[in-house]
């Protein structure tokens, strides 16, 4: 086994049976493994206009071609769907060891279909699937339904009551709150009444070029040392170390989008979590960058906060009492939600409030609300079961769509794209809707990776934006983080590929990969109605200049980049991929196939 | 775009990785190519000097563009590059007519940003379509290769990028050279220090990067 398991494990939870399937070796090296493959399987599985969360839809946990392998980061993994809050094909990724252990068992693949009748839980082992009752963890927490659950040289993961009552933004997750977040993956395993799966197996992946691995690897644990942002910054300081420069350059969202600059940003800054809160630092399983923190708080301890969650959880909701962002990033841990949309969708409800368009208490800067409103929201209390449903739904039920800030029904992240234009393109192109993590314009905008580019130029963004959305599509398929990517570049991805599977592979072949894994999720979500209407933003963005701080009076010229963007891209002015583009892209066949259209 | 194509012209003539006249650079924007002039002085472009024409397909600006406009579009036919330097770097240039393969820096900043450099040849040397196969090949895998005997070619996202491959390519066959020079006339060098004193591990495994 060098790389592949080249084993599928498909489970059907409407009559408990499963089934062991060979993967075509010329798909997994057409898509590598994780984001890639589960473009892939969803493609070739869910029809487009299918409801998220009936038993037609899946649950494709991918792990990559380096998951489970001992490489700088090779601990990731997707789990890819058809997403209940956007309705887009969708993909989320994670650094639980979850995936790991999934590949040690043996697969490359988890698809799970069907619906079951009770709850249930999924043990995956080398032997297969054997489903369990699970009435009695149902309504759990899950950190206990992981402690009841885990065993020696395991993984765990499941939904909390978020999942269970379908919150739209529910993720999944191991008793470290490491998740896979986004979208409402959560919701579609609260569907299917599944509450947590168990893999365990130790079939570690064989190298096929012994030698040559452990020189590129010898050479990329160099670079990840030499580099200032993986050896000093993310240990040092976690992702919370953008707080304070986001805010300087005016991209800090702060009372949903209403400002670029937070007046207490330095009580909120990564700073202030380190010399306060943090106990120690954390790392996925391989990783010697080691982003994550270990806190601890008055009253309780945990991992967080991730600068995206002091965002959504702390500026946006104008809330500047760290401790209590701590606290509602465990409890959303817990409880099993996705902090970004959480936070965001708060702050849509806090902004209709301050319009008078919602009668609540909820109020810009009431951080003595927040923890119930977490909590209301997982079990659909009151107020809480229309902020479930995510912003988009909730701006609409109060009449002021404007008031959204997300892109196809994704909530926005951390950076304000009024300051950032090539990022105003990225979120949004996004496939998935508002994400930074499909092609993050941080690095060239921002950071100067690989070179500076004026931030609020529109000019010759949409170029680099390409190589990048194909970058990190490679990367989320092949299994690693996209971290290591600040300090080692497409060179080392494909050398290491070569040397593990044994198949030549150069630096072109995967941008192509890139590029093929991205116009397979476009054509999925353009047979499911989406457009070139979609790929806007909220009206904020575009005609509201910011008023003070870093990135005063500019709006995003996103009309004039969204054409050299799809004529870079070889699609038609409405942004249809060409055939003569698919062709290229060796999916024109697949695409007739498959027409759902 | 004039001030970038301007700021790294100017650096490039002045750093002596090219001659007065010698030289292009271009980058991709979609379909279209905006390269230099043929026989403009890189170190004082205008407006007049950026020419566009066709990624696929050729139109009258093509006689105005620099003869290697050729190995450009096979260049971006056949990579992800948006920017095109290509130089006549004068220690790099006499290294590739000195090595078989490939130059393997010996310096720590130029084995950590290129491990190897690969050195390709072909008869016809300039405007050429052996050229142009020849650099599509190679930069499906490196970020810049050698003609033998003529100068270099470099890719990036951005012309900064391509440019900095170009400079620290000539930065590190200078120290090359020193240090062979060095070792070859015996300056400072002891009897019982004949050759390189490695400092990297893995020395044998650059040549197969």
């Amino acid at each position: 086994m060098h790389g592949w398991t080249k084993r599928l494990l498909r489970v059907n939870l409407s009559d408990g049976s499963s089934v062991i399937e060979q993967i075509d070796e010329e798909i997994l090296h057409k898509y590598l493994g994780g984001r890639g493959f589960g473009a892939y399987l969803i493609y070739t599985t869910v029809p487009p206009k299918t409801d998220p969360l009936s038993s037609e839809n899946i649950l494709a946990f991918c792990t990559g071609v380096l998951t489970g392998v001992r490489v700088p980061t090779g601990g990731r993994s997707s789990m890819s769907t058809l997403s209940p809050l956007t309705r887009t094909i969708f993909d989320a990724n994670s650094g639980s060891e979850f995936g790991v252990r999934l590949k040690w068992a043996g697969f490359d693949a988890l698809v799970i279909f069907g619906k079951s009748s009770h709850p249930v839980w999924l043990e995956i082992s080398e032997n297969g699937a054997q489903i369990h009752p699970a009435d009695d963890l149902w309504g759990c927490e899950i950190p206990e339904v992981v402690s009841r659950l885990k065993f020696k040289n395991s993984a765990v993961v499941g939904i909390g009551p978020a999942g269970e009552n379908m919150v739209l933004f529910a993720s999944i997750a191991d008793e470290n709150g490491r998740s896979y977040a986004r979208g409402g993956v959560g919701a579609v395993m609260g569907s299917k009444k599944l509450k947590a799966i168990v893999a365990h197996g130790n079939q570690k992946p064989g190298i096929a070029d012994l030698e040559t691995y452990k020189f590129v690897n010898y050479e990329a644990g160099k670079m990840v040392k030499a580099s200032p942002r993986t050896s000093q910054g993310l240990p040092k300081f976690g992702t919370s170390v953008l707080v304070n420069l986001m805010n300087t350059y005016g991209v800090l969202p702060t009372q949903n989008f209403q400002l670029g600059e937070f007046e207490h940003a330095e009580k909120i800054s990564g700073e202030r979590l380190r010399d306060e809160f943090l106990t120690k630092r954390g790392a996925c399983w391989s990783c010697p960058i080691g982003c994550k923190r270990n806190t601890k708080t008055s009253r309780e301890e945990g991992e967080g906060s991730e600068y995206e969650t002091i965002y959504a959880l702390g500026s946006s909701l104008y809330i500047d009492d760290l401790e209590t962002i701590i606290e509602a990033n465990y409890l959303c841990n817990r409880l099993g939600m996705d902090t970004i949309s959480c936070g965001a969708t708060i702050a849509c409800a806090m902004e209709l409030a301050q319009h008078g368009r919602l009668n609540t208490e909820l109020r810009f800067g009431r951080s003595d609300l927040l923890l119930q409103t977490i909590e209301d929201i997982a079990y659909r209390r009151g107020l809480g079961d229309h902020i479930a449903e995510g912003s988009k739904r909730l701006s609409d039920r109060y009449g002021m769509p404007e008031t959204s800030m997300q892109v196809k029904g994704l909530e926005f992240p951390a950076y304000d794209p009024r300051g950032m234009q090539g990022q105003g393109l990225l979120y949004a192109t996004s496939n998935r809707g508002a994400c930074h993590l499909r092609g993050n314009m941080l690095g060239p905008e921002l950071l100067g990776t690989p070179k500076l580019l004026d931030r609020h130029i529109s000019n010759g963004k949409a170029g680099i934006l390409i190589v990048l959305q194909h970058t990190n599509a490679v990367i989320d398929s092949i299994g690693m983080c996209k971290f290591v990517n600040f300090a080692i570049g497409d060179e080392y991805f494909n050398r290491l590929l070569t040397a593990i599977t044994g198949i030549e592979y150069e630096v072109q072949d995967l941008q192509l990969v890139g590029e093929r894994i991205w116009n397979l999720e476009r054509i999925y979500n353009l047979q499911a109605g989406f457009s070139r209407s979609d790929d806007s933003l909220p009206p904020r963005f575009t005609s509201e200049p910011l008023k003070e701080g870093g990135s005063a009076g500019h709006v995003v010229h996103l009309d004039e980049m969204l054409a050299d963007y799809y004529r870079f891209r070889g699609w038609t002015h409405e942004g249809i991929p060409t055939t003569k583009k698919l062709t290229a892209l060796g999916l024109e066949q697949l695409v007739k196939e498959r027409n759902y259209a | 775009m004039l001030n970038q194509f301007q700021r790294f012209g100017y650096d490039l003539f002045y750093r002596g990785l090219t001659s007065s006249h010698g030289g292009n650079m271009s980058v991709r924007m979609g379909d279209r190519i905006v390269i230099t002039r043929t026989g403009s002085m890189l170190a004082h472009l205008t407006e007049i000097d950026l020419i566009e024409t066709g990624l696929d397909e050729d139109d009258s600006n093509i006689m105005l563009t620099s003869s290697e406009l050729v190995v450009h579009r096979a260049i971006y036919q056949n990579t992800s590059a948006l920017a095109i330097v290509h130089v006549h770097p004068p220690h790099a240039v006499a290294l590739s007519m000195a090595v078989k393969d490939a130059i393997i820096p010996i310096d720590s900043e130029g084995s950590y940003l290129f491990r190897k450099i690969p050195v390709v040849q072909a008869e016809t040397t300039v405007g050429s379509k052996d050229v142009a196969k020849l650099a599509a090949e190679t930069l499906r895998d490196y970020k810049i290769f050698m003609l033998r005997g003529h100068g270099c070619f470099s890719i990036g996202p951005v012309l900064e990028e391509a440019f900095q491959w170009c400079s620290s390519l000539e930065e590190s066959c200078k120290m090359y050279y020193l240090t062979r020079t060095i070792q070859a006339a015996q300056i400072a060098v002891s009897q019982e220090v004949q050759e390189n004193l490695e400092y990297r591990k893995h020395t044998d495994d650059y040549q197969n990067w």
